[in-house]
């Protein structure tokens, strides 16, 4: 059991086509990071949050950190989404990936599956989740 | 007849950063701050791709120095917080880091 690559979800492709997400700032739904050690084992048949191989430590509460939606625009044929960085302050914890998920909807549909490649550690320090450009080629939702 | 594909790519990644025993500096999260603000392409003509670096460096000096003024603006809040919570010891050596 292991993170083994970054996914997106095949039920969240799904869940896109009967409106059960809204990724619009303020007032969409609610999506939460949450951290999860190596012996977590997600992959795009993932469907849900669990709390089973979610880390623990100071400065992390179970069900991870509330993300800041960014309201979903485009350029050229593309169209694309994307979360304010996320900061897990004064933690001390050890994760090897993530999973963003949607708070709001019933069952907490998961979203991405992110492998951070290796074991990432913060020691009474800040852990800092960097999402990438939010562009037509990087950002972590796009609809091509 | 009408060809449509729709694709959700999944090349994205993240990075993580962390800190032990400190948070991130000014210039850390200035990093962070321009990143997201420019991106650079690597394919860009060398004159436009020149500017925009020397752009990014600009930015870079500007964004952490108005971090470092709010950090301290902040001091001076928490400062007087804890002074007149009666925390006037605890507020001097903040008002000394």
């Amino acid at each position: 059991m292991a993170f083994t690559g970054n996914f997106m979800c095949t039920s969240f492709k799904q869940e896109l086509m009967v409106a059960t997400h809204d990724f619009t700032a303020s007032t969409g739904s609610t999506f939460k990071l949450a951290l999860y050690d190596n012996n977590a084992s997600f992959t795009a048949a993932t469907t849900a949050y669990t709390a089973t191989d979610e880390v623990s430590g100071t400065g992390y509460s179970a069900g991870g950190g509330t993300l800041t939606n960014v309201t979903p625009t485009t350029s050229g044929t593309t169209a694309y989404g994307d979360f304010d960085d996320l900061t897990f302050s004064t933690a001390t914890i050890t994760a090897r990936g993530a999973l963003i998920y949607n708070d709001t909807a019933a069952g907490d549909p998961s979203v991405v599956v992110l492998d951070f490649g290796a074991d990432k550690t913060s020691t009474a320090g800040d852990f800092t989740i960097v999402f990438p450009t939010a562009d037509a080629s990087n950002a972590i939702i796009r609809i091509a | 007849m009408l060809k449509a594909k729709i694709e959700l790519p999944e090349d994205f990644s993240v990075t993580v950063q962390t800190t032990d025993r400190r948070g991130f500096t000014p210039e850390e999260v200035a990093e962070r701050c321009v990143d997201r603000l420019i991106d650079v392409s690597d394919q860009a003509h060398p004159g436009i791709r020149d500017q925009a670096h020397a752009f990014r460096r600009q930015m870079l000096a500007v964004v952490a120095f108005y971090m470092r003024e709010a950090i301290k603006s902040d001091r001076t809040t928490i400062y007087n917080a804890l002074s007149q919570a009666g925390y006037k010891e605890l507020a001097e050596q903040l008002r000394r880091l």
